[in-house]
């Protein structure tokens, strides 16, 4: 049997549970590397120049661990999944340039999405995919639907149930029904609620983001991600704040910024890496709003490398402190 | 209504005469200096690049001359560019200016789009009038880049160093005054005769380095501590395939066509970057390939956090055709003697190299 090895980065928590499938329908095992640790950033931005981003370089981290333990990588290059609206360059370039850093990666199967160019040249690569492992057409679309299906199964089991995207990857895979808890701890003895904003790369990375959410909860806060937001509403935050969507995962930031900052939160926290070319310009739109708005705290975390651990805890009990304040000092006002 | 528009090089002067034969109050932006950068970094966000900086920079400064229309170019696509029209007219907005951002976008509104847009600016002037002038702008451009083009030429081989630039300040001012078909014709004549009669160095044998990178920052020499005058200075012979005019004239009359000169690059590129990125890292890639036995050696300038050139930058140094490349990051933080000392380094190493004529293998990356 094949082994296709899928790096857990980047797209990995958008696309996993669909990806999967559409591997397994066509008769070949999913290799997924192991969490994100110090080696795989290590080993990942030992190749590339100081510039690339953060998340490339722990994409190529992961790509590096897999070297020898699959037959194949998918790296896709997603160029756009909406009307007009693109990707950045580093997801366009990703499969040439793994190839061209990390010389002794098993081979890559990529694949160009593009629904600018219109369904038939979409439906051709994904035939041009499944044809490195069945000559049948038919097979090829019947994998390529039940992959569909498993996506929108995993949207929509993300936003009713409102859990994140590690979880609900977990819970496709079979290990259904265990424990349901974590997601809904206490909800009486909440301190405050603060929402993340931010590319599920990062927000799901426990560490390249040292543990926030985990950090956050543990302090009694209730914590809200992009996923649990309903498409519509995220698209019409899109069009209040920017005029339109540009980028393709734009309602992760700016979308989630913009409905969050005035769908009572207490607080909302952007995550975002250094040298991000599309972030750097939509944390600062959701900045610009937020300070127009005067009513929700905001605060951008930006990581890098060098993030030291305790400079993220120190900002983070500043802005939470200053959220309890904020509340306590609005109940006295209302006794 | 007062126009404005971001610096790129010399094309203000194209632009200059193109709103003073459709009667448009055309407001030029200061010459970028310090003063420029320093408002255009202070109220950026920290991580975008020098081309948003600078003419964020010039759009404060020719707000401050009273425009009160700003014309930004660039067009959707993966680059940022595209984004920067809206986020600079909030900034603008924040900072207390009225002001009506349009964004020219060619390759999404293509030819008629601009024209239309152009037509509106011009308070609905007569299409006749708006093509000639149109016509002369274009004109202006091309005698811009010729007379460029032959400076790049005589720099390398001027006896007396700076001549070739002092004619070139002179011939850039004598375009900006002509303003009928005749006159610049004879200015042209006159500047490219100039530069024919300076002195040059009979035995030199100039070294050839290519430029390529990111078009703002190719282009706009205060971005790059104008590279190619110190090039020349260095005695070394500068070539560059991105002119004004020529992607004027590919991009607005060519492409819809479907003749693209970027098509010989593209395709040298493949075997190493199989689509485009986006923003001109492609064109990098290919014309590292393309050109590597024409080429003694190859600058690459891009923008600090530019997205495109940074996936070109890691693939460049992989390429089987071998040649010298050297990756200069341009932003605020740059310094002149910083860029001479990498430039001087780089000569030297290719001047060694045609020495010995040895063939190293290793590409520099700085």
């Amino acid at each position: 049997m094949v082994r296709i090895g899928i790096p857990r980065a980047l797209l990995y928590y958008q696309y996993y549970p669909a990806w999967k499938t559409f591997f397994e329908e066509l008769g070949a095992e999913v290799v997924v590397s192991a969490p994100t640790n110090q080696a795989t950033l290590a080993e990942g931005s030992a190749r590339v120049v100081a510039d690339t981003c953060l998340p490339v370089k722990v994409f190529l981290g992961h790509v590096l661990s897999l070297v020898g333990k699959c037959d194949r990588i998918f790296i896709p290059a997603v160029r756009s999944v909406q009307n007009k609206v693109y990707n950045c360059s580093k997801f366009l370039g990703l499969p040439d340039m793994t190839k061209a850093v990390v010389p002794e990666s098993p081979p890559i199967l990529d694949i160009d999405i593009d629904v600018n160019r219109g369904k038939r040249v979409l439906y051709q690569s994904i035939y041009k995919l499944g044809r490195h492992f069945s000559w049948n057409p038919v097979k090829i679309r019947r994998a390529s639907l039940a992959a569909w299906q498993t996506y929108l199964d995993y949207r929509e089991m993300m936003s009713s149930q409102k859990i994140a995207p590690p979880e609900a990857i977990e819970r496709m895979s079979g290990a259904a029904g265990e424990e349901t808890g974590t997601a809904s701890t206490c909800p009486d003895s909440t301190r405050a609620t603060i929402a993340l904003i931010g590319h599920p790369y990062l927000l799901y990375d426990e560490y390249i983001n040292h543990r926030l959410i985990h950090r956050l909860e543990q302090s009694g806060n209730r914590i809200l991600t992009p996923e649990i937001v309903a498409e519509e509403e995220l698209e019409q935050a899109v069009k209040k704040l920017s005029g339109g969507a540009y980028w393709t995962y734009e309602e992760e930031v700016v979308g989630a910024g913009g409905y969050y900052l005035q769908n009572g939160t207490d607080g909302v926290i952007g995550i975002m890496t250094f040298g991000c070319g599309p972030d750097s310009l939509m944390m600062d739109t959701v900045r610009r709003h937020a300070a127009r708005l005067k009513s929700t705290p905001f605060m951008c975390l930006t990581l890098e490398e060098h993030t030291a651990e305790a400079g993220v805890v120190t900002r983070l009990e500043a802005f939470t402190d200053m959220i309890y304040r904020k509340k306590r000092k609005e109940l006295e006002i209302c006794v | 209504m007062r126009i404005g528009i971001p610096h790129m090089g010399s094309l203000y002067i194209a632009l200059k005469s193109l709103f003073e034969r459709l009667n448009v109050d055309y407001i030029a932006p200061p010459l970028t200096t310090q003063r420029t950068l320093s408002l255009g970094v202070k109220y950026s966000p920290e991580g975008l690049c020098i081309p948003f900086k600078l003419t964020l920079g010039n759009m404060i400064e020719v707000a401050e001359l009273g425009a009160d229309t700003i014309i930004m170019p660039g067009s959707y696509g993966t680059c940022r560019l595209g984004y920067y029209a809206r986020t600079q007219a909030q900034i603008l907005h924040d900072l207390g200016y009225d002001i009506e951002m349009v964004q020219l976008g060619v390759s999404e509104q293509k030819f008629f789009g601009l024209l239309k847009i152009i037509k509106r600016l011009a308070n609905n002037a007569p299409w006749p009038r708006i093509i000639s002038a149109l016509r002369f702008g274009i004109k202006k451009m091309n005698t811009l880049d010729r007379i460029e083009r032959a400076v790049q030429k005589v720099r390398a081989v001027e006896m007396v160093k700076g001549t070739a630039n002092q004619v070139y300040t002179k011939a850039l001012d004598a375009i900006d005054r002509a303003d009928d078909y005749r006159k610049l014709k004879e200015v042209e004549a006159e500047y490219t005769e100039q530069l024919d009669r300076i002195d040059r160095n009979p035995e030199a044998k100039p070294l050839i380095v290519g430029i390529t990178g990111e078009f703002y920052v190719v282009l706009e020499p205060f971005s790059n501590f104008d590279v190619e005058s110190e090039l020349g200075k260095l005695g070394v012979e500068v070539r560059r395939t991105t002119f004004t005019s020529e992607w004027m004239k590919f991009s607005l009359f060519l492409n819809p066509l479907g003749i693209n000169e970027k098509d010989r690059i593209h395709k040298a590129a493949l075997p190493y970057l199989k689509r485009d990125i986006g923003g001109d890292g492609w064109e990098s890639v290919g014309e590292k390939v393309l050109h590597s036995k024409e080429y003694d050696g190859l600058i690459h300038l891009a923008p600090f956090t530019c997205m495109p050139e940074i996936i070109a930058q890691n693939i460049m140094p992989r390429t089987r055709e071998d040649i010298p490349v050297l990756t200069i990051i341009c932003d605020e933080q740059i310094t002149k003697t910083g860029m001479l000392t990498r430039l001087e380094a780089f000569v030297d190493l290719l001047e060694r190299k045609r020495r010995v004529g040895i063939h190293n293998r290793q590409a520099v990356t700085v």
